[in-house]
């Protein structure tokens, strides 16, 4: 009698087990493909791709000049338009330094005043040098520099 | 020290008692079709789990609804499997849901004292019928929106309320961007509710009362 108890016993364990197990699988199964799932989107490397900016011609020496672009870009799943835009500086006409117009501080979008021989962002009085260093307010770092080639007097920069 | 603290967290919680009463309570000895009602819940909660995964990305609306489908199938990592899931579960379900309705049918489970049991079951049952109805036009592909088109035309030809049924299933006369909006938001949260409320209720019965033995040829 006590023999078949322990046999009981053993059985209801062995089929906890396997309940755990099956449970296990199942869950793995779900759960992992959920993960990668869910964060799919966040870790999606952007390619780096070539913007055309503009003829360099237009650029003045020694005078940060703005340019404009439409980009198209990819969402999701919607196809959208995006405006582009950055300042180039050159002092020879030879070597470009392109920068982001974006400040380093929160994002807004910075003005170059030529009165002022400077860049204003309008949000929180960060001032840059005209080449892009920090003068005055909160930004952490100067502006950030796109990489930058010229093809038959076009000007490409490097987007990431 | 562990034990300590289930005991502890058990004093306040009570939980063992409901462990005991849903998992180790008596049973009579029965063959495999009784596990249909459990694997009709299993799959309730895995259609449950992969929907909310849905919408994380799914969109209802006409501009977005089949695009934001086609970027989970073919886009996302693992997509193509959380839909599949979703879109097979759904027809599983059906024929899971009915095959444990006949379980209960031919072995004269319906009757006393389990009437309620089974009257809150073909509710449910309408409740599935319900969720795969509204599911069916959220991809927005031809085949949803035509099978859509069929199906509320077939609650269009009841006698006197038939058109009145057939623009409320719509939201309008047409099939529109309202369909498409309701249909979602019955899917996704009228039905649960109302599926989550009739299961507990479904369950609580089959605990309180119990289930029945396989019925014997012997008069008795």
């Amino acid at each position: 009698m006590s023999k078949s108890e322990e046999s009981n016993v053993g059985r209801r364990d062995f089929m906890k087990a396997v309940i755990a197990v099956i449970s296990g699988v199942i869950g793995t199964a779900i759960g992992l493909p959920a993960i990668a799932y869910v964060v799919g989107p966040a870790s999606k490397q952007e390619t780096d791709t070539w913007i055309r900016l503009g003829a360099v011609s237009k650029i003045e020496l020694n005078k940060p000049t703005l340019f404009k672009t439409i980009i198209e870009t990819q969402t999701g799943w919607i196809n959208a338009e995006e405006q582009f835009s950055a300042y180039v500086l050159t002092d020879d006409g030879q070597d470009f330094t392109v920068m982001s117009n974006i400040c380093t501080h929160l994002g807004c979008r910075v003005r170059w005043i030529p009165d002022q021989d400077g860049f204003f962002c309008p949000c929180h009085n960060g001032v840059f040098a005209k080449d892009g260093s920090v003068v005055s307010g909160p930004p952490p770092r100067p502006l950030d520099r796109f990489e930058s080639k010229v093809e038959d007097g076009v000007l490409f920069v490097k987007r990431g | 020290m562990f034990l300590n603290m289930v005991n502890w967290l058990d004093d306040r919680f009570g939980w063992r008692t409901i462990w005991e009463a849903i998992f180790l309570r008596k049973i009579p000895h029965v063959n495999w079709f009784y596990t249909l009602g459990s694997a009709t819940l299993f799959l309730a909660i895995l259609q449950g789990v992969t929907g909310i995964l849905l919408t994380l990305y799914y969109v209802p609306t006409p501009d977005h609804a089949y695009d934001s489908v086609v970027y989970i199938s073919t886009q996302l990592p693992a997509g193509w499997f959380i839909r599949g899931l979703h879109h097979w579960g759904a027809s599983a379900m059906v024929v899971v849901t009915v095959a444990h309705l006949l379980r209960v049918f031919f072995y004269g489970a319906y009757k006393y004292p389990r009437e309620a049991t089974w009257i809150t079951g073909v509710f449910l049952l309408l409740i599935v019928i319900g969720f795969g109805f509204t599911g069916y036009l959220l991809p927005w592909d031809q085949k949803a929106f035509w099978a859509t088109t069929v199906g509320t035309r077939i609650a269009g030809v009841a006698p006197g309320i038939g058109d009145w049924m057939l623009r409320i299933a719509r939201g309008g006369p047409e099939l529109s961007a309202v369909t498409l909006a309701r249909f979602f938001g019955t899917h996704i949260w009228v039905l649960p509710a109302s599926l989550a409320t009739l299961v507990l209720v479904h369950l609580y019965l089959v605990i309180r009362i119990g289930i029945t033995a396989v019925p014997s040829r012997k008069e008795e």
